[in-house]
């Protein structure tokens, strides 16, 4: 079962509602997508006004995780939603939860940016996070590309690409310790930049997990927390 | 929900076109899916088919019901589950017109064969219907009846034990032990259902069919008796007939789907509510049609 | 989903009040036409009941005449009184006649004598014979007894108490003796017991109506017991065990067609197989009963059916769910449920039977009974046959007594079917 329709119900509203909800989704992993890319761009660019604005704009996800919950509940008290769309109704209810951690994590990001802006500019370790960066916006942009369309061989490869992610951020640890090493008066910048490194780490995770939730609503297998 | 910066929208892709329900027809001599069959099976059926002159109401269906399980049978209406669950106990044989082919077996034995008696055969396998239906009688009387023309109780004293304890176990016994002889028809709806599935345990059944027991009743009562057939199905094996699939995910431990006539999935019930094994299981259960 | 401006529903509300006038006194007429037939129906039925009550109430009275009698033995003749032999042959009317004669001193010749035994009632006679066995003490005493009057005299005397006497067949002199005994008071009107005690008579003032209410009854009895039975246990067997084939419609059609036969065929057919074969005796309650059981047996076994039929399916349902064999389910629970059907069925069949008289007359319950019959096998003749017989007679006091003996038909009539009314409604509730 590759392609899902939660469409023809006889109910037409629960078709509608399960369709917001989607939407909704949809535009709440958009938000989120642009802000991470704002607040990268933040960093490499130092460019602190931007990641003003992303911080500013982080409320905004807040809000939309608290809609798309309230929708959720509503579905499961009107409708006693079964099967597909109970996997559904529950894997939006889990995917809007990592959706709002990536916008959290965003946050942060474009926090250190502000602080690394205000340093002394030195393009030390820049590489580093528009490298990680660059693979982090491709990684989620993967995943809701999947979950838009349902894609269990799209979230699947998805998965995979974490696990280079993880390389990655190992390499680029060991990178920032030798910054660290070589020069003791930048430490301050490379801990900032080590922040922003891990919060792409723990963005990439959350971006597996979404594809997970694919799997779950798709096969019905909760492959979560799976080697 | 303003916001200040354009986001760039995710279009879902999927605005699949709506999968035609042509695609939901049925094959002939599709198999049924999942677990149709039980290691310590109470009531088997193999290839049954039940025909009303020549309309054909059930094709080719062939399920084991295991001991002391609940089985939940679930369908659109017009499927056949009905007509099913009443050749299990020939309550059929009283429609002239109505043919079962195909073979029926508890424990083992053939229960079409010409050499059963059809009368003992329902005093081990009881049924409740849609509409409660007490006898005009009183309420011990309603009880007693069973157990007195199968005679199984020898003196009066056996008697009421039989009426006590059945009234016990159908959780009808406080509310009615003042009254046993006031008129059973003057209970409300779910006392008098509570009431004739007191009547078809009395004669200790093996098995109870129950057809939409609950379809009269509201909500508390029927939840009353949901209760009490989570209660009943330690000693007795239950096969529920329903038309609400909240209900059969409430009671039964195995679920059989129907549809226009054929046994289409029997899954667990878990399994059946969360991740259907067929699409038209999956379609009904969601609400797609019904 | 676009609203509809308000314009268009006022416009809605505005036909609907239009048409609500129309349909009004449509409503009101339809409930006057029925309110009509119901006042003509009960305007029949009154006139009925005025017509009958009004020519019948007499009848409940009777005149008697006091005199003065003298049991004299010599007279009678008898010297023994247990002796049957001659109290058989004792002359009774010579008591009658001589306290006649001693109230009535100066009457001489024979004609003016005939006339004047001709005030009293022929069987006064033995009357008194009934008073001095049930007093033996009374042999040659005298005492005053009120005696019946002849039903001329009676005629007389009721229509000249009314105002317009009826004279035409008395003399002037029996008009003198009795204004005498009106202006003494010897003359009165009493309860006419005869008339529930006596059987049939030639002489209208002592014939009554118990020999046919006997006769009805033991053909009534009779008739239940025969056709009851019967009726319920053939619809039994046609409502649940017959099988449905072109048999049993067959049977079904012409149960509902004897049900619409002229009665008077059960007649023909009584005295073709149950005479003529069988050569069972005309005129008695058996083959009263025999027919009258063929008569009312459709009207049973189509009642009982009715009543079967109307037992829900469910309560079936359950009986054979629990285990019940078929007679079972029978006995123990559509018998009880339909019993109320059928009884009512069977005592408005009952009623139809009482008021029955053309196949009756077929089999020869018309002939003159006199004696009341104790027995089955005793001859007897019923109570509509009676009123028929009554109605031909000539003499006078007979039209009274035909409408009197209606008024105890109809309220027989009456009764039945209001027991059978009260009985439905009774057991119709616990259901």
């Amino acid at each position: 079962m590759s392609k899902m329709s939660f469409e023809n119900h006889i109910m037409k509203q629960f078709d509608e509602e399960l369709e917001e909800v989607r939407t909704r989704l949809m535009e709440m992993g958009g938000k989120v997508e642009q802000q991470l890319q704002n607040a990268v761009r933040a960093v490499t660019e130092a460019d602190s006004a931007l990641a003003e604005l992303v911080i500013k704009e982080e409320k905004y996800v807040d809000e939309m995780e608290v809609d798309i919950d309230e929708a959720c509940i509503l579905i499961i008290a009107r409708r006693q939603p079964a099967a597909s769309d109970l996997r559904l109704v529950m894997m939006v209810t889990k995917a809007v939860n990592d959706l709002e951690r990536i916008g959290d994590e965003a946050k942060k990001i474009a926090n250190h940016a502000v602080m690394l802006a205000g340093e002394s500019t030195s393009s030390q370790g820049y590489t580093e996070v528009r490298h990680m960066g660059k693979s982090v916006i491709n990684m989620l942009n993967n995943a809701l590309d999947a979950f838009a369309r349902f894609d269990v061989e799209a979230a699947m490869r998805t998965i995979e690409e974490d696990k280079q992610i993880d390389l990655e951020y190992k390499t680029a640890l060991r990178e920032l310790a030798t910054y660290m090493m070589e020069d003791p008066r930048s430490i301050t910048r490379v801990i900032n930049i080590l922040w922003v490194v891990r919060s792409l780490e723990r963005i990439g995770d959350h971006a597996k997990n979404l594809c997970e939730q694919i799997v779950f609503v798709v096969k019905g297998k909760d492959i979560r927390h799976q080697k | 929900m303003t916001q200040a910066t354009p986001v760039t929208k995710k279009k879902p892709v999927s605005k699949t076109t709506p999968k035609p329900m042509q695609n939901l027809e049925i094959t002939d001599h599709q198999a049924t899916v999942g677990k149709c069959f039980a290691d310590n099976a109470k009531m088997t059926m193999r290839n049954v088919n039940v025909f009303y002159d020549d309309k054909q109401a059930i094709h080719d269906v062939s399920i084991d019901i295991a001991k002391n399980e609940v089985i939940a049978m679930i369908g659109p209406s017009g499927c056949g589950k009905s007509t099913f669950l009443r050749s299990l106990n020939r309550m059929n044989d009283t429609v002239d017109i109505c043919r079962v082919e195909g073979q029926i077996c508890m424990d083992g034995e053939d229960l079409y064969s010409p050499k059963l008696d059809v009368v003992e055969l329902r005093a081990r396998v009881g049924m409740v219907f849609q509409k409660p239906n007490p006898f005009p009688k009183s309420i011990y009387e309603n009880v007693a009846y069973g157990p007195k023309i199968h005679g199984l109780a020898d003196t009066r004293v056996d008697l009421d034990e039989i009426v006590e304890n059945s009234l016990r176990k159908a959780s009808l016994w406080e509310e009615v032990k003042e009254r046993l002889h006031q008129a059973g028809t003057g209970l409300s709806g779910g006392q008098q259902q509570r009431l004739c599935i007191a009547r078809a345990i009395a004669v200790s059944p093996e098995v109870i069919l129950m057809d939409e027991p609950c379809s009269a009743l509201d909500p508390i009562a029927t939840a009353r008796i949901e209760e009490l057939i989570e209660e009943l199905s330690q000693n007795f094996t239950i096969a529920i007939v329903t038309h609400s699939m909240q209900q059969a995910a409430r009671v039964s431990h195995r679920t059989a789907y129907f549809h226009l006539g054929r046994l289409i999935e029997v899954n667990p019930t878990e399994q059946v509510f969360t991740m259907p094994e067929h699409q038209l299981t999956e379609a009904y259960i969601t609400g797609r049609f019904g | 989903m676009t609203k509809k401006p308000m314009t268009d529903s006022s416009n809605h509300l505005d036909k609907i009040k239009k048409s609500l006038s129309r349909r009004n006194r449509a409503e009101k007429r339809f409930r006057w036409y029925g309110r009509m037939a119901v006042f003509v129906g009960l305007a029949a039925v009154m006139v009925l009941f005025t017509d009958i009550i009004s020519k019948g109430h007499g009848a409940f009275r009777i005149t008697y005449v006091e005199l003065q009698v003298t049991y004299d033995q010599d007279m009678i003749g008898v010297e023994n009184l247990t002796d049957p032999a001659q109290l058989a042959l004792g002359d009774w009317e010579a008591l009658s006649k001589a306290a006649l004669r001693n109230e009535f001193g100066d009457v001489s010749g024979r004609r003016d004598k005939r006339k004047l035994y001709g005030l009293i009632s022929s069987g006064a006679g033995y009357d008194l014979k009934d008073r001095l066995l049930a007093n033996p003490l009374l042999l040659g005493e005298t005492e005053n007894v009120w005696i019946l009057a002849d039903d001329d005299i009676d005629t007389y005397y009721k229509s000249w108490l009314d105002g317009e006497p009826y004279a035409a067949r008395m003399s002037a002199k029996q008009i003198q003796w009795i204004d005498e005994l009106h202006a003494q008071g010897k003359i009165r009107l009493q309860f006419n017991s005869n008339l529930f005690t006596r059987g049939d008579s030639r002489e209208p003032e002592q014939a009554g109506i118990r020999g046919a209410v006997m006769g009805s009854l033991l053909v009534l009895i009779l008739t239940l017991m025969l056709s009851f039975p019967i009726g319920v246990s053939a619809a039994i067997y046609l409502e649940e065990f017959a099988p449905r084939n072109r048999w049993t419609d067959f049977i079904e059609v012409n149960i509902n067609n004897l049900a619409a036969v002229p009665s008077i065929i059960f007649g023909l057919l009584g005295l073709a197989i149950f005479i003529n074969f069988f050569h069972v005796p005309r005129s008695v309650p058996i083959v009263g009963g025999l027919v009258l059981t063929l008569m009312t047996l459709p009207t049973i076994i189509i009642t009982s059916r009715a009543a079967i039929k109307s037992v829900p399916p469910s309560i079936r349902e359950a009986a054979m769910g629990m285990g019940a064999s078929k007679s079972q389910v029978v006995l123990h629970h559509v018998l009880p449920l339909s019993l109320p059907g059928m009884l009512t069925g069977a005592i408005i069949g009952m009623a139809q039977a009482l008021g029955e008289s053309a196949p009756l007359l077929m089999i020869g319950m018309v002939a003159f009974i006199v004696d009341i019959p104790a027995g089955f096998s005793d001859p007897a003749t019923v109570l509509p046959v009676q009123i028929f017989l009554w109605a031909d007679s000539p003499e006078r006091a007979f039209i009274e007594k035909t409408s009197a003996a209606i008024m105890v038909l109809l309220s027989f009539l009456i009764v039945m079917n209001t027991v059978a009314v009260w009985l439905r409604k009774r057991l119709e509730r616990r259901w």
